[in-house]
């Protein structure tokens, strides 16, 4: 290990209540342990101790009347392969989990680690946007729900405070027939590395047309983002092959992209524009009303 | 430094340590319990080199904190042999000559372990996606993928 990783304590609380108290007195100086694959890789250093939240019965997909809920400490791979998440408008969080890094990372890491580490280009926050999901947190005041668009802040910044602890995400029921598509980027396709354009879409639809749209990426701009402009391109119509490429570029316009070691900002606005179509054709597709 | 004390089960030996907060899964059964099989090697994540079984999952190692595995039951390659018989794995995996140095094998084996316990009749692809945790930087993956493939078949009394 890096040196300068090096907690003195190792809490394992059995209550909520004992897990806050510890935030609150500890506050920058803790952090929590969920999965452990961002955080053991990051090393932070001056952390002088770990909360872990393996005992708080966080690791839970409880589905019900208003939807699904999801226990912050549930691995990516039981949500890869949870029935409950086996049909639309899920399909994107499912598909976006089996694309999350390989098998051995899917076994460890969780959907609240993937949510607070707050990536850019994380994978499963983009499926939660276009599923309008919410977070429930505690703190030392009691519970707050946030949703999922207003989490994230520039890089790596994100809307919980040190003394809160993310409890679960909560995706509400569809209301209509839903078709949804998650799209990801890499140098190879089945290996870990983290994407360099990401995407996750969900139409609803109503006989023939699309009623509401929802596009998400990631890795283009400081926090994952919503394609407010691709959006509005596909409200009330029946998606063809021009109305979905007009969108796919509005959406490549939208993003604000960085040169980095996985790809240019040039190649990254063309790729978003591919990757938007790619999951337009498929929700619409499964949805339906693809093709006409 | 306060010690963490911890109950694991390694290769079904029930094992009572002591260990320190930040200390990793691989660094106790490397250090602690003399177990060399699994390896460090990025320290990332990304070579699967330290990849053992917790509860028959495989799991980096080297990104576990002993404390966290706490109660749980733990699985090296040293566990595999049964006796002086080796396990199929490890046999095919020196026929096929998918071993050249070596210091990716344990952890292939133990992915390949984690996939085999599950799934008796694994298709190519689902050996080659069970494994993609896992680099090797000289043998390859064509010869880990059939002695993965052969163990199976072995495995299931064919042949």
């Amino acid at each position: 290990m890096k040196p300068f990783f090096k907690p003195k304590a190792y809490f394992r609380p059995g209550s909520l209540g004992k897990a806050v108290e510890l935030l609150s007195n500890f506050g920058d100086r803790a952090k929590v342990l969920a999965g452990g694959t961002d955080l053991l890789v990051q090393k932070p250093s001056g952390v002088e101790c770990l909360i872990d939240i393996a005992d708080l019965g966080l690791e839970y997909i409880k589905e019900h009347e208003n939807g699904v809920e999801i226990g912050a400490a549930t691995t990516v791979r039981s949500i890869g392969v949870s029935g409950s998440l086996s049909s639309e408008p899920y399909l994107v969080l499912r598909d976006a989990a089996c694309a999350l890094g390989t098998p051995t990372i899917r076994n460890m890491a969780t959907i609240g680690g993937n949510i607070c580490n707050a990536s850019p280009a994380a994978d499963l926050p983009l499926a939660l946007m276009v599923l309008g999901a919410s977070l429930t947190i505690m703190g030392p005041a009691g519970k707050r729900e946030v949703n999922i668009g207003e989490f994230f802040e520039n890089i790596g910044g994100k809307n919980i405070q040190a003394d809160e602890l993310l409890l679960s995400i909560n995706i509400p029921a569809s209301r209509g027939r839903c078709g949804t598509s998650f799209q990801k980027l890499r140098h190879h396709q089945t290996s870990i590395d983290i994407a360099i354009v990401n995407v996750a879409a969900r139409m609803t639809c109503e006989k023939q047309a699309c009623v509401k749209a929802s596009i998400a990426l990631g890795a283009v701009a400081p926090t994952p983002i919503y394609a407010r402009k691709a959006e509005a391109l596909l409200g009330k119509k029946r998606p063809n092959a021009a109305i979905i490429q007009e969108a796919a570029n509005a959406a490549s316009e939208e993003v604000n992209p960085i040169d980095d070691v996985r790809g240019s900002k040039w190649y990254r606005k063309k790729m978003a524009a591919v990757l938007v179509r790619r999951a337009l054709e498929e929700s619409s597709r499964r949805c339906g009303i693809w093709p006409e | 430094m306060a010690r963490v004390n911890i109950k694991i089960k390694v290769n079904g030996k029930l094992q009572e340590l002591g260990v320190e907060a930040h200390e990793t899964l691989l660094d106790t059964l490397r250090e602690r319990l003399g177990l060399l099989g699994a390896k460090y090697g990025c320290g990332d994540g990304e070579c699967g080199a330290c990849t053992v079984l917790v509860e028959g999952n495989a799991t980096l190692s080297c990104l576990t904190l002993a404390a966290h595995v706490d109660g749980k039951d733990i699985e090296t390659i040293e566990g595999l042999e049964q006796g002086s018989q080796l396990h199929p794995l490890q046999e095919s995996f020196v026929e096929q000559g998918a071993i050249q140095c070596g210091y990716c094998t344990p952890g292939m084996i133990m992915s390949a372990k984690a996939l085999l316990d599950k799934d008796a009749d694994p298709s190519e692809e689902k050996v080659r996606r069970a494994i993609s945790n896992n680099l090797c930087r000289c043998t390859g993956y064509e010869k880990p993928v059939k002695a993965i493939l052969e163990a199976a078949r072995r495995m299931r009394g064919e042949k």
